[in-house]
């Protein structure tokens, strides 16, 4: 049986006996998960390659409905009070709400202005103003304003792979989503920008609620409130991070800690 | 060893290569040689002149270059909204159970010798473009839509081919922002595939601009420039096609050959333009 720990914060989140089946897949690739995500914090996912991780992440904004043949078998996500498996939900809404941190960089063929500003067009955002505003804004928020101030206008695939992620994650705060997910963020990245990336992942909890997949436990460790810890398909145990790094309570959890397995 | 090898892969690949241009060249040379004696008696006015009557040793070649670039204009905006339609409908909005075998006809049309799309414009195109638009049924929009039927397909091919390369993670980024899929289609996929896309469509404009088969059929070998695009036309390689057996004068044979080469020239400015155009705009913006 997992252990998860009663969360005091106010939930942004809560997932309930979820099971998820890849189209064709003999298995399902999450089995029975149930896992509270706490508000304005950070809540990190690790495990081994497999586990699952992505899977799980995806499911918070139905990316998985982009491919025909995936299934969300049992289970239910609660996001503001709605079952948000629902086939009724609305997805370009929910998207907006939650936003997504992708493992590579992915700026589009477009300005870096365009880029920033693109979510923002997409909810129908023309004033000029308001625009170059909010533009600013994102790209002071995910610390990048610095580097492209003075050339908003040029292509986005001229800029550095770190200052690209960056540049992602300011379109992805643009439009000021309640949740952001980040699969693995830096795995592409070097140290140096690796940290500007953990640095904004903490700031920016104070904003909104982050849900961070990641292989590095020490950046786990450095970067998250919570850390849930799964394997083959299982979330295994969620405990505060601190706690879980020192004391877990599962068996399997100290095997992957302590690099026995992974 | 691989050294050896290495330089004689070299080696070879550069000689066939300089084998092409000499080819080129050579082309160039002989249509430029056979061409000199109309180049010589007819002069400037050969471009713009309008009246062709080889037997009272008039060459106006002004009709011809029209009926060539006027169908393959008509062919081209006919044929790109279609083929890119297509394109999209097969990269992204078909269930994968209908894109193998669509896609595989698609392919299959592009194989088709350009003489059964002349001979299927002649008898099945001819009667409705009369019924329809008037006419004679024969002339640069039979021509027009014959070419454009006939350039679709792999225009609509490699379209999609390079559609399919925008890694997915990239559409995902955009739904992930709140996209639909038409949003994706039109900011990130064809941003994307720009390059390719538009190397189709100027492959697609020299297939049509050369065409000679599928519109001998239906343009109908007529020296006049009509504003009517419904009357009876001709073109650069339907005339060619038309008269060379019948050119009994060096004269006449000589201005056929300047035919040859002012086609030759034309689809030579047409690609090298909307290369040089488009690929730079494309390589600033991707
Ligand atoms: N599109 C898919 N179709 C079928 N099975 C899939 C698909 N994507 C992933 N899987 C399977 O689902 C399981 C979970 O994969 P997932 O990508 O979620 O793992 P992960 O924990 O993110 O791994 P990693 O750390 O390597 O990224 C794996 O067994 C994988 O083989
Ligand atoms: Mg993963």
């Amino acid at each position: 049986m997992a252990t998860i720990i009663n969360i005091p914060e106010a939930k942004a989140i809560q997932v309930n006996n979820l099971e998820f089946t890849y189209n064709g897949a003999p298995e399902p690739s999450l089995i029975d998960i149930t896992m509270p995500i706490a508000k304005n914090s950070v809540t990190a996912l690790i495990g081994p390659s497999g586990c699952g991780k992505t899977t799980l992440l995806r499911a918070f904004n139905r990316m998985h409905d982009l491919y025909p043949g995936h299934t969300y078998n049992k289970g239910e996500i609660l996001f503001e009070g709605r079952n948000i498996i629902d086939p009724k939900e609305d997805l370009i809404n929910l998207r907006i709400k939650i936003g997504m941190i992708f493992q590579k960089p992915t700026a589009f063929p477009m300005s870096i202005f365009d880029n920033v500003a693109y979510g923002l067009r997409l909810q129908g955002t023309k004033n000029k103003t308001e625009l170059n505003d909010r533009v600013e804004k994102a790209l002071k928020d995910a610390a990048i304003w610095k580097e492209t101030a003075d050339r908003l206008k040029d292509d986005a695939n001229g800029l550095s792979g770190g200052q690209q992620q960056r540049l992602c994650i300011a379109r992805a705060i643009a439009v000021e989503p309640d949740v952001l997910l980040f699969d693995e963020p830096t795995s592409a990245l070097d140290p140096i920008s690796t940290q500007g990336i953990e640095r904004l992942v903490t700031e920016l909890k104070e904003k909104m609620t982050i849900i961070i997949v990641t292989h590095n436990m020490q950046q786990a460790a450095r970067v998250s409130d919570y850390t849930g810890f799964m394997y083959l398909g299982e979330l295994i145990e969620l405990g505060k991070t601190e706690e879980m790094f020192v004391t877990p309570k599962e068996r399997l959890t100290n095997e992957y800690i302590t690099g026995k397995f992974g | 060893m691989t050294m050896l090898f290495d330089k004689i892969f070299a080696h070879s690949t550069r000689i066939i290569a300089i084998t092409v241009l000499l080819v080129v060249a050579a082309i160039f040379t002989i249509l430029f040689q056979e061409s000199l004696l109309s180049i010589q008696s007819n002069g400037f006015a050969f471009l713009s002149d309008t009246k062709w009557a080889p037997n009272l040793e008039k060459f106006g070649a002004l009709p011809s270059i029209m009926g060539s670039i006027i169908s393959t204009f008509l062919a081209m905006i006919l044929a790109i909204p279609v083929a890119i339609g297509v394109a999209i409908f097969l990269s992204e909005i078909a269930y994968e159970r209908l894109k193998a075998p669509i896609g595989i006809s698609i392919e299959l049309l592009a194989a088709i010798p350009s003489v059964v799309y002349g001979m299927w414009g002649l008898f099945y195109f001819v009667p409705i473009v009369r019924d329809i638009f008037g006419g004679m049924g024969i002339g640069m929009l039979t021509a027009g839509i014959v070419l454009s039927i006939m350039i679709l397909p792999f225009m609509a091919a490699v379209t999609r081919d390079a559609m399919n390369t925008t890694p997915d993670i990239l559409k995902e980024s955009a739904y992930a922002l709140g996209a639909t899929k038409w949003n994706v289609v039109k900011d990130v996929i064809i941003p994307y595939a720009k390059a390719g896309i538009i190397g189709s469509l100027i492959l697609a404009l020299g297939r049509a601009i050369g065409e000679t088969m599928a519109v001998t059929f239906v343009m109908g070998n007529v020296h006049k420039i009509s504003m009517d695009i419904t009357q009876p036309a001709t073109s650069i390689p339907v005339t060619l096609a038309n008269e060379f057996t019948e050119a009994d004068s060096d004269l006449y044979y000589s201005s056929l050959f300047e035919l040859a080469l002012i086609l030759l020239v034309i689809s030579f400015v047409i690609i090298a333009v909307a290369k040089s155009y488009f690929l730079r705009r494309t390589r600033r913006t991707s």
